[in-house]
């Protein structure tokens, strides 16, 4: 990313957060449940890219996955390894401003809601994905093997992410479509997914660098 | 939550993202000495 653009990333990011929590109106539909606690539906403007952009992150290591299984380039195995390990960190991020956020809406940190179980198991499953990593010591094997893993992810993450919270038949969350959302909340939240998706590109930018650094070291 | 507790909100969020920010550019600087060596 060139020096102009983060500073860009910065300026636009900062914007966002300090709109998300002193200009944006409250969510309504949460508002007025939250009893004395209606500004903690701000956390929307949070929880819901971070969610969205560790989906793109492991679409993203699966594409990457599939590259690497047609060309063989080590290059490709390094960026699916880091936006596996990225999207980790945002899904962690994504499930721990869920669970805060449940915790003042639904009264517990965790209800084994439809989301939030699926959401557990796309934790799982890619963490189960650097275990395999850590667990082989061959590169090319570690590489050829971790990329099939991944390369399920292409049918994995839409399936836990959009497929299964719909399968049920009681969620607490809202159902997709049918919250009213105003304009500027919308905007607003599609501004916090642009920035976001920028900072997911620039750190996985920069773990890629990383990952290349060590990759000669051990050779 | 007040007035105050907004305003004290958007400031943790702003040294809380601020503070990332510089983490990625200083690493970025050792990423990029690191490979001059090479």
């Amino acid at each position: 990313m060139k020096p102009a653009l983060r500073w860009l990333l910065w300026l636009w990011m900062s914007v966002v957060m300090t709109a998300a929590v002193l200009w944006a109106p409250l969510v309504q539909g949460f508002a007025g449940r939250m009893g004395d606690a209606p500004q903690t539906s701000r956390i929307v403007f949070f929880h819901v890219p971070l969610a969205i952009v560790s989906f793109l992150a492991f679409w993203a290591a699966a594409a990457w996955s599939l590259i690497y299984l047609w060309k063989r380039r080590p290059k490709d195995d390094r960026r699916a390894h880091a936006a596996v390990e990225v999207g980790l960190l945002f899904c962690t991020l994504a499930t721990v401003t869920g669970a805060v956020w449940s915790r003042v809406q639904w009264g517990a940190y965790w209800n084994w809601d439809p989301r939030q179980t699926s959401i557990a198991l796309a934790l799982l499953f890619y963490g189960a994905y650097l275990s395999l990593r850590g667990a082989i010591e061959d590169p090319e094997v570690r590489a050829r093997l971790s990329a099939a893993y991944a390369a399920l992810g292409t049918v994995v993450a839409p399936f836990l992410f959009f497929i299964l919270p719909r399968m049920a038949s009681f969620s607490l969350h809202p159902k997709p479509g049918t919250s009213r959302m105003d304009a500027p909340i919308f905007w607003l939240m599609m501004a916090g997914m642009a920035g976001f998706t920028a900072l997911f590109f620039w750190m996985h930018a920069v773990r890629c660098r990383i990952l290349a650094l060590d990759a000669e070291d051990v050779v | 939550m007040n007035q105050d507790g907004t305003l004290w909100l958007a400031a943790v969020n702003l040294i809380i993202w601020t503070g990332l920010f510089l983490y990625l550019l200083s690493l970025e600087k050792k990423i990029g000495r690191k490979e001059k060596d090479r």
